[in-house]
């Protein structure tokens, strides 16, 4: 099946969700090209084997319907019938935008697909996250917007090898970009993280989660709660609107589980939690739950590691 | 101006969901989605700096209404609805055609919308409506400055980054920037007396078709619950264990 990815660039490299998709095709062995979208000079996103195309806009300028409108002339010249991009900002605007233009409706939080007898079936999420839904798809173009660490990333070598395609600003100008600093483990990549909660009752006490990320080398995460609250940026948040996280060793500490949380971190290998109602969700998928008060255990674990 | 917001009446998210053939179970008395209150607050705080109505689109069974009657509590004027029976199960599309129809028949200017519904939870139908429209869409708001110019602040992955607001447009307002207002007495009463109007589906221009075939849905099962410890002063060491067993130390 003519399949066409539509990729993110993250450091100068394809994303790791754009990469988890293309291990997916390859596993499919779907015919893939990937169109990644961005605005770097020339970053290194050239695949060796996949047909890789840049559409390079603006950072200065919303224009994400004309990138829509590139694209879609692609889909329809080159009679490409399946359509995957990660469940980011971008994707989920350019995939609608595209969606219309096909007139078929995309399939979101996808976690699972696959092909049979030239139709595609999808598993995804819903009502968030609590619930699977198996549907299949009946029209000349599938549409999917895949969550992120739903398959392994494909290994490839990367190149500078490639088509590039300018697009046109549109009458929206940008500015005022900002860009929230970033150190330490990244919360995709790291194999500890330690999230907080609102159960850390304080900002200030969120020191006591560096000290404790820094002794076990761990990305630091946080519910939309704190976020919102303004103790971590939003670039930590984990959960459904935020980031999905898959470490060996999760730490929810002062979490409620909510179910929009749950959907970002289910998946982490083993889970510990420290809260002090028994009753809190987030001890149904614990590993080890240690019922307390946050700002007694944290403290005692940061002395004794 | 005129300011259509899109907000959704969902089943109340404290009781469990619920499915028939796939499409949620929907009670007689349904409530608004808290992600669609984001949406209401920006918009009325444009109407508090200009002359703006603000009227509220929902599709969906109506029910006993009160979700409509909460939207309409925070402040906005008035609201429409479609309640359809062959609008059940609507994918993100469809449902995206029937309230951009629903946007033009008020001749709205800014079209008003939550990032992504609770239940649904595509978070795909503000972007689809502005293409329906061929307007610009202004995705995952989570402020605004009125000024000069109107200034919307887009969340992004690495940060934010600001936009003027054109005269014309669709926004997705996320969590975060604006907190949406509580009602008091008053506006609950004053609520009752506002328009609510049902339309017709046949009155409107429905190009799309429900291309998503269901198959089936299952409830995730999330009950690995394993060891739960009481803390008396000593469990510390047990996550101490557990790391190094886990080999983190
Ligand atoms: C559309 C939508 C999208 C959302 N997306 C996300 C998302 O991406 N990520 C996300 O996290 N949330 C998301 N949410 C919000 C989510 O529903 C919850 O409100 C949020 O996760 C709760 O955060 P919390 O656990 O920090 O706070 P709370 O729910 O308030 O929980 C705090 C917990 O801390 C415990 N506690 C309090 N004091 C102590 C103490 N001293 N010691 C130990 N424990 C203590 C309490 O028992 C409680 O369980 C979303 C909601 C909606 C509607
Ligand atoms: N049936 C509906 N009625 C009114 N608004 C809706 C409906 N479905 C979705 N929306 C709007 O679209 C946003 C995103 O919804 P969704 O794409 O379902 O995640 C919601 O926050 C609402 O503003």
């Amino acid at each position: 099946m003519k399949t066409l990815i539509i990729g993110e660039i993250i450091n100068n490299n394809l994303s790791s969700g754009t990469l988890e998709i293309l291990g997916k095709a390859k596993s499919m062995e779907l015919e893939t090209q990937v169109i990644t979208v961005g605005s770097d000079d020339t970053p290194t996103i050239g695949l060796n084997e996949t047909k890789q195309t840049y559409i390079k806009r603006s950072n200065s300028s919303l224009n994400f319907s004309k990138v829509a409108s590139k694209i879609t002339e692609i889909i329809k010249n080159e009679d490409i019938k399946l359509i995957l991009g990660s469940s980011t900002y971008m994707c989920r605007d350019l995939i609608s935008f595209i969606s219309v233009d096909l007139n078929s409706s995309p399939i979101s939080n996808v976690i699972d697909f696959d092909l049979h007898d030239g139709k595609i079936s999808t598993v995804n999420s819903i009502n968030g996250g609590e619930s699977l839904y198996k549907a299949k798809i009946n029209s000349d173009h599938s549409l999917l917007l895949i969550r992120p660490k739903a398959f392994d990333p494909a290994e490839v070598e990367l190149n500078t090898d490639y088509e590039t395609i300018d697009v046109d600003n549109s009458d929206i100008e940008v500015f005022d970009i900002y860009i929230e600093e970033k150190s330490g483990p990244q919360l995709e990549d790291s194999k500890v993280v330690i999230s907080a909660g609102r159960g850390m009752v304080d900002k200030e006490n969120l020191e006591m989660i560096v000290t404790l990320a820094t002794k076990l080398n761990a990305a630091i995460g946080g519910t939309r709660a704190i976020v919102d609250a303004g103790w971590m940026p939003y670039s930590q948040q984990v959960g459904q609107t935020g980031k999905t996280v898959k470490p060996d060793v999760y730490i929810a500490c002062g979490i409620s589980g909510a179910t929009q949380h749950q959907v970002g971190m289910k998946d982490s290998k083993y889970v510990i939690a420290i809260n002090k109602d028994e009753e809190a969700p987030i001890f149904q998928l614990a590993d080890l739950g240690i019922v307390g008060d946050t700002l007694s255990v944290i403290p005692k674990l940061n002395d004794n590691l | 101006m005129k300011i259509a917001v899109c907000a959704k009446q969902i089943p109340d998210p404290a009781n469990e969901v619920t499915y028939s053939d796939g499409i949620i179970n929907r009670p007689d008395e349904q409530v608004l989605d808290d992600t669609d209150r984001y949406g209401i607050e920006v918009a009325l705080q444009l109407k508090e700096k200009f002359d703006a109505e603000v009227t509220i689109i929902s599709m969906g069974p109506a029910g006993t209404q009160k979700g409509l009657q909460q939207a309409l509590q925070m402040g906005a004027d008035k609201a429409i609805y479609v309640d359809d029976d062959s609008l059940k199960g609507s994918n993100s599309l469809k449902t995206a055609n029937v309230l951009s129809e629903l946007a033009k028949s008020l001749t709205a200017d800014i079209v008003i919308f939550g990032t992504e519904s609770t239940d649904g939870y595509s978070g795909t139908v503000p972007q689809q409506v502005s293409r329906f429209l061929d307007v610009e869409c202004i995705s995952y708001v989570k402020g605004l400055e009125v000024g000069d110019n109107i200034t919307l602040t887009r969340q992004t992955v690495e940060g934010s980054e600001k936009v003027n607001m054109p005269e014309k447009c669709v926004i997705s307002v996320t969590a975060g920037g604006v907190e949406p207002r509580y009602p008091n007495f008053k506006d609950i009463m004053a609520a009752k007396s506002k328009p609510i109007e049902q339309i017709s589906l046949g009155d409107l221009n429905i190009v799309s078709e429900q291309n998503v075939e269901f198959l089936n849905v299952d409830t995730v099962e999330s009950s690995k619950a394993g060891e739960k410890i009481i803390d008396e002063g000593e469990a510390y060491q047990e996550i101490v264990n557990k790391l190094r067993e886990l080999k983190v130390i």
